[in-house]
């Protein structure tokens, strides 16, 4: 493994000369803008004139925003926490399966790719609505007499999100687990470890890029999901994206809007730096062992 | 800038082809840009005020880009002296804006020939008002068998868990709590009554949908049975086979008026106010009655008929007395608190 991780080096320098043209598309449509939306954020009033860090300072000492801004890192925590908790044994089950089976997985995984997020959405809320599929189900073999109120609660969003989502953690975790040399399992079985033993020795540490990736991708997926969010969560769940287009949108306050987007890029920052922590000391850890 | 030669007398040869033939420099120019809504307006227009523009002006090229509100009134103001927009169509909440902000030319109101006609609520001298949208009461005839006739009719507990509406980033969500204030004592300027309102509403609360159209699509779902609706969505629906009624409650129905706007320094100043001139002109404000537009007149001049005279207002006098007009200007000051304070307040 060492020697391959070194041998690509040669590679890497044609790479970035090939990379340049992505590069500067990056850096004229994502880094200007966004250091004008920086820009934008510095200043106190709504028509940009005075500078300052008001906006900032607003945010941040106002109990409410912040409690939008932690809701919207929680949910986008359930959110992944269940992806993963269903998308795992989906991607081992691909790894274990026949040459057909695997094909069969990879395309009912890909499948919701294909649609559009607004039509996986509107499905949802067929699903999960006052006469939807659930309730009406319940309703006819007597389990519930009055519907039960899914749509609109977290609960209700945090399911539509893992499934709109689910194919960016389900992908990587099929790439990562299939890279597990299957002997291992087995070398581990012949040396005295049970089935449990060798999953959290073996193959979760193994998985462990797989998972921070799947992890990563679902849940700035999640958080930022701006249409299924106000879809299924409805009008009076305010997350950060709804809450950053209210200000810009509705009540024309850019900067307050861009110092917002600032805040939520630096948290999620945040976090994708915490994951990709703690996945690096997963893997020393099990290397150690 | 180096000055040689050649790039003197191209210049030179420029300046002077130009001044030769003056339609030169509008060959570069663009055609007239009309910012629509997106959606069912756009269809309207393309359909009906497209064309009628093009046999008044003589076939001049025109192109609709639509968007929303705040984005026309974005794009104007990243090049003021220079504007990608003619003209551009505004709810009254970022109709106020835009014209606070000094994106709007005044209206030629001397030049009109249609504008005299309007009824005095849509007159505006920064831009007139083509069509009007009517919010009312929207019900399920099929769950709810009275047709309901106030908007207190929402805090009937026997609607308990069957009632929607919208948060107060729409013009609908903002305009009824408004209403809602006002039934209780409150006005433009204080709905303190409204939110006292709201809070008892909660266990009538299904849904509180994120925007208007969110809110229409619920009743597919039978997620609500009853809700403040726009009367124009409600017709799509209903449409396309949808249970759904449109009524406008006793205490009048909420009257918006969508303003039609030159944008300041416009270099089609000329045909910003022909396409104006279209929509404000009895011919296309009839064709937009009928099905399936239904769009609500507001020349005077137009005679109201089918869904909208049966549901609304069969001529001007009837409109007036049934409309409710709220005023915006007040309703901007604070709508921003408003908004923050149903953030934090509603919660189902």
């Amino acid at each position: 493994m060492k020697s391959a991780a070194i041998a690509p080096g040669d590679v890497t320098r044609y790479g970035l000369g090939l990379a340049a043209p992505l590069a500067l598309v990056f850096a004229v449509f994502f880094i200007a803008p966004l250091a004008q939306l920086f820009y934008l954020s510095l200043h106190n009033d709504a028509v940009a004139t005075v500078w300052g860090l008001g906006q900032y300072v607003k945010f941040l000492t106002d109990p409410f925003s912040l409690s939008v801004l932690g809701a919207t890192l929680l949910l986008g925590a359930e959110v992944t926490l269940l992806c993963l908790v269903l998308g795992y044994p989906i991607a081992w089950l691909h790894q274990r399966a026949g040459h057909w089976l695997q094909t069969v997985i990879i395309l009912i995984v890909l499948l919701p790719l294909l649609t559009s997020v607004v039509v996986r959405t509107f499905a949802w809320i067929v699903i999960l609505g006052r006469q939807g599929i659930i309730n009406s189900t319940l309703q006819s073999l007597g389990l519930i007499s009055t519907p039960l109120r899914m749509l609109y609660t977290q609960g209700g969003l945090v399911v539509a999100l893992a499934q709109v989502q689910m194919p960016l953690m389900v992908l990587p975790l099929i790439t990562a687990i299939g890279r597990i040399d299957t002997n291992l399992a087995d070398a581990s079985a012949s040396l005295g470890a049970g089935h449990w033993r060798t999953f959290f020795r073996v193959i979760l540490p193994l998985s462990m890029p797989g998972i921070i990736a799947g992890c990563t991708l679902t849940y700035a997926a999640a958080i930022t999901a701006f249409i299924t969010q106000s879809l299924v969560g409805g009008g009076q769940m305010l997350f950060m994206p709804m809450y950053l287009y209210q200000q810009a949108s509705t009540l024309q306050n850019w900067p307050f809007a861009a110092a917002i987007s600032i805040i939520f890029l630096v948290a999620v920052l945040a976090i994708v730096a915490l994951f990709s922590t703690l996945g690096r000391r997963a893997r020393i850890n099990g290397d150690a062992t | 800038m180096m000055i040689d030669r050649r790039r003197l007398l191209t210049s030179a040869l420029t300046l002077g082809a130009m001044h030769a033939f003056p339609g030169l420099s509008y060959a570069d120019a663009r055609p007239l840009v009309f910012a629509t809504f997106t959606g069912s307006w756009e269809e309207a227009h393309k359909a009906v005020l497209v064309p009628a523009f093009r046999k008044a002006s003589g076939d001049a090229p025109v192109v609709l880009d639509p968007m929303l509100s705040v984005d026309q009134i974005a794009k104007v103001n990243a090049a003021k002296s220079n504007p990608p927009i003619d003209v551009m169509l505004h709810d009254p909440g970022p109709a106020l804006v835009a014209i606070g902000q000094d994106l709007v030319e005044p209206f030629p109101v001397e030049n009109s020939a249609y504008y005299k006609d309007l009824i005095p609520e849509a007159q505006d001298p920064n831009g007139p008002a083509p069509f009007f949208q009517v919010v009312g009461l929207t019900y399920n005839p099929d769950t709810v068998k009275t047709p309901p006739t106030s908007w207190a009719d929402l805090w009937n507990p026997d609607y308990k868990g069957r009632v929607g509406i919208t948060n107060l980033n729409s013009t609908l969500g903002t305009g009824w709590l408004v209403e809602v204030a006002r039934m209780h004592g409150g006005s433009e300027a204080n709905v303190d009554a409204g939110f006292k309102a709201l809070e008892a509403l909660k266990p009538n609360l299904a849904a509180v949908a994120a925007n208007p159209g969110a809110l229409a699509t619920l009743y597919q779902q039978g997620q609500i049975d009853i809700s403040p609706g726009n009367f124009n969505a409600i017709q799509i629906l209903k449409a396309r086979g949808v249970p759904v009624e449109f009524v406008a409650p006793k205490e009048g129905a909420i009257a918006f008026k969508t303003t039609i706007h030159i944008v300041k320094n416009s270099p089609n100043k000329e045909l910003a106010f022909k396409l104006i001139e279209a929509a404000l002109s009895p011919e296309v404000q009839t064709t937009l009655t009928e099905p399936p537009y239904l769009i609500v007149p507001t020349n005077a001049k137009v005679a109201m008929t089918g869904e909208i005279a049966k549901v609304l207002a069969k001529d001007t006098d009837e409109l007036k007395k049934k409309f409710v007009f709220q005023d915006w200007k007040t309703i901007n000051q604070q709508r921003a608190s408003w908004i923050e304070k149903f953030n934090r307040d509603i919660k189902i």
